[in-house]
């Protein structure tokens, strides 16, 4: 068993929820994402991110549309889709879920 | 003193050092192998890309104008390797190819008179590709060498990726290949510069 091993899985197993849940509050552009879930240390590779967002986008949970940046090239902006906005709700419920599961074992 | 190299990432223009070049050109086609079971592999490429620029961007200023492969080393540290970025899901490009002996025929782009369909076949059958040239030049005076020629190049695609060259003769498609053959790709060019 290795500790890192196991951290870098529980990761993984809430990225996508954390993706879901700040593109939840407004449309963003794969940097904002980045630097939200840098600040809350949910992903230590930026690499990681960009795979999964464009499998969500193929699963019809986000649509995305060009904008054009103040420099350079435009910028892609990711946004919820309907069918993204109830799976998260879904997702939500589950996480409350888990914390209270783990909860209810940790203080037995 | 260093030779540069002028590189396109994601719609912005850098100019970068030969040895950063090398280095970087070797860290996109990792990626390009690790994306390549994945439907949608370009796209996650593309926007990697973008991230890239935006990263290299940030390191240059008036009194520093070249990329280094300092830069290149901590833009590689914070997109993280193939193997970081791995999640266990989709469908993975070792899984896809790394039985070894992954055999298929293409043709050749990089040794080719025509089309490269000779190359192509003699990269497979590991022969000298004059034999199989001679023996279609052979074939066109008994009248069904052309034919037969341009059949075989609608019929067998073109060696595009480097994992497909791979491929192509008969390797395992794994890091230290895409690392050889980068680096003979890189060498052949600076040969052609005459540098």
């Amino acid at each position: 068993m290795d500790i890192e091993n196991t951290k870098a899985q529980m990761r993984k197993g809430i990225l996508e929820y954390c993706i879901l849940s700040v593109l939840s509050r407004n449309s963003c552009y794969a940097s904002d994402i980045i630097k939200e879930l840098k600040e809350a240390e949910v992903i230590v590779v930026e690499g990681t991110l960009y795979p999964l967002l464009t499998r969500q986008k193929n699963a019809g949970l986000l649509s995305y549309r060009w904008e054009e940046s103040p420099q350079g090239p435009p910028r892609k902006y990711y946004e919820l889709t309907d069918t993204g906005r109830s799976y998260l709700s879904e997702l939500d419920n589950s996480w409350q879920e888990l914390v209270g599961s783990v909860n209810r074992i940790r203080t037995r | 003193m260093k030779i540069t190299v002028s590189i396109n990432i994601g719609g912005y223009s850098f100019n970068i050092d030969e040895d950063a070049y090398s280095e970087l050109k070797i860290y996109l086609k990792s990626l390009e192998l690790h994306f390549s079971g994945e439907e949608s592999s370009t796209e996650i490429l593309s926007d990697i890309e973008a991230r890239m620029a935006e990263l290299f961007r940030a390191r240059l200023a008036a009194y520093k104008q070249v990329i280094t492969i300092e830069d290149v080393m901590e833009v590689m540290a914070i997109l993280g390797t193939p193997e970081d970025m791995s999640d266990n899901e989709g469908p993975s490009a070792r899984e896809k190819f790394s039985s070894p002996g992954y055999h298929r025929m293409y043709r050749d782009p990089d040794h080719r008179i025509i089309g490269g369909v000779c190359s192509g076949m003699a990269a497979y059958w590991n022969i000298d590709p004059v034999i199989v040239r001679i023996i279609f030049v052979v074939l066109a005076f008994g009248g069904i060498g052309v034919l037969l020629y341009l059949i075989l190049y609608i019929a067998i695609p073109e060696a595009k990726t480097t994992a497909q060259k791979i491929e192509m003769h008969g390797e395992p498609v794994n890091i230290h290949n895409i690392k050889d053959s980068v680096k003979d790709e890189f060498n052949r060019v600076r040969k052609n510069m005459k540098i």
